[in-house]
């Protein structure tokens, strides 16, 4: 009874969580575009934006499908996302970039512990969700090694930047697993 | 008044905690007997059987007794267990108004699973909410009398958390079952609001004299319009 009940909280926990990160991933991609929609990088950040478009509507069923409850905090993400996305995306491409290697690198770590918590949990039981999280780590992990490829590293400050944005990024994580 | 009566309150629950963890040693050991067996597994769902057992034997006693102690008491008696068996409990008459609250939404849960599943045509969103709403008020009428103490009880602080957890289990429940799809903020202004009318239709029933408890039906038909008509202008204006 206890077992079950924590492996219940535990995969809603996972849920709400993602579900909310792809959300802003999604509107981080969003705000990019609407900046340098027009530049070289273009057609890069539309692709990086396709996949996410995926992540979400996949944890939208997932939602569902598990009743796990969104997280309270969504509308704030909907537009820190988005103003994210836009304010690195004002700094130039290379801005831009840094600001995707930084939330991905987060995300990727992110989805590694989920990961290894729904291992320990049940392997058999959580076949599924586990699959779709590996597939997800795989596309995060590529779209940070494609911000490292477009000349992330000379955005301005890239050290710092790219600091607060994980910081901010590991914030968000921990509340939206609360509530 | 009212500091003498939090004060009676105070001394009644220091007392049953004082007697909480020897009772309890009590009336385990006593089940314990039974299945040695495989003691092993589980003595922690022994435990919950055995306090679901008394718990339900208790309800037939709340027409006399009301949700207290005694009816506790009277149910595990019944059960040919000691009557200090209620030191199982030891938020005492809550425990059995939680218990009649969460086997009520299992019942319902039953109802609209049968009324969702494996049908052609799904129930009309509107309608099957209204009927759910009702059903689950029906399950109060039996015990209409004692009603308005179990929600005082439901009321106090130290039990506002499990109120509320189990009037958002209900909603989540019906909303399921309606077949929602929302996975944005709508999640949590349907089953507020919704919420918000069981709520109120649930305190228009306490005083409702009507045959068949007619009002309060057309009381709850009107809170939902009232939702509706709300939905669109927002709608309308957005």
């Amino acid at each position: 009874m206890a077992r079950q009940k924590r492996s219940r909280e535990l995969v809603d926990k996972i849920i709400r969580v993602d579900h909310a990160g792809e959300l802003g991933a999604d509107r981080i991609y969003q705000g990019q575009l609407a900046i340098l929609g027009n530049t070289s990088v273009g057609p890069v950040i539309k692709e990086m934006w396709e996949d996410e478009k995926i992540h979400l509507e996949t944890f939208n069923k997932l939602i569902v499908q598990h009743r796990a409850r969104p997280t309270v905090l969504l509308p704030l993400w909907n537009i820190a996302g988005f103003a994210l996305g836009a304010g690195t995306a004002l700094l130039g491409k290379e801005g831009a970039m840094a600001c995707t290697v930084a939330v991905e690198a987060v995300i990727g770590d992110h989805y590694n512990s989920q990961i290894r918590d729904l291992m320990e949990d049940d392997p058999e039981k959580h076949e599924e969700l586990l699959k779709i999280i590996k597939k997800f780590r795989d596309d995060e992990l590529h779209h940070h090694d494609t911000g490292l490829e477009h000349d992330a590293e000379k955005a301005p400050f890239y050290k710092a930047l790219t600091q607060v944005i994980k910081v901010g990024c590991k914030g968000a994580v921990w509340i939206s697993e609360k509530i | 008044m009212k500091h003498y009566v939090s004060i009676t309150v105070l001394q009644e629950k220091l007392y049953i905690n004082g007697q909480n963890i020897r009772l309890t040693q009590i009336v385990s050991r006593n089940c314990s007997t039974s299945d040695q067996s495989n003691s092993e597994t589980s003595t922690e769902d022994t435990e919950y059987e055995t306090k679901e057992r008394i718990l339900r034997a208790s309800l037939p006693f709340v027409y006399q007794h009301g949700w207290t102690n005694k009816a506790i008491t009277s149910g595990a008696e019944k059960e040919g267990l000691p009557g200090v068996a209620h030191g199982m409990f030891p938020r005492g008459g809550a425990e059995l108004v939680f218990f009649f609250y969460g086997e009520c939404n299992q019942q319902l849960v039953k109802q609209m699973k049968i009324q969702t599943e494996n049908v052609e045509e799904k129930p009309k969103t509107g309608e099957f909410i209204k009927n759910s709403v009702e059903s689950r008020l029906r399950m109060i009428i039996p015990y209409m009398e004692k009603w308005p103490q179990a929600m005082a009880i439901q009321t106090m602080p130290q039990n506002a958390v499990e109120s509320w957890t189990n009037l958002g289990r209900l909603m989540d429940d019906i909303w399921f079952y309606a077949g929602d799809q929302s996975v944005d903020f709508n999640w949590y202004t349907k089953r507020a609001s919704l919420a918000g009318v069981y709520k109120s239709t649930e305190i228009y029933m306490l005083q409702d004299k009507s045959d068949n408890y007619d009002n309060t039906w057309q009381f709850l038909e009107r809170r939902l319009q009232d939702l509706t008509t709300i939905g669109k202008v927002t709608r309308n204006v957005s």
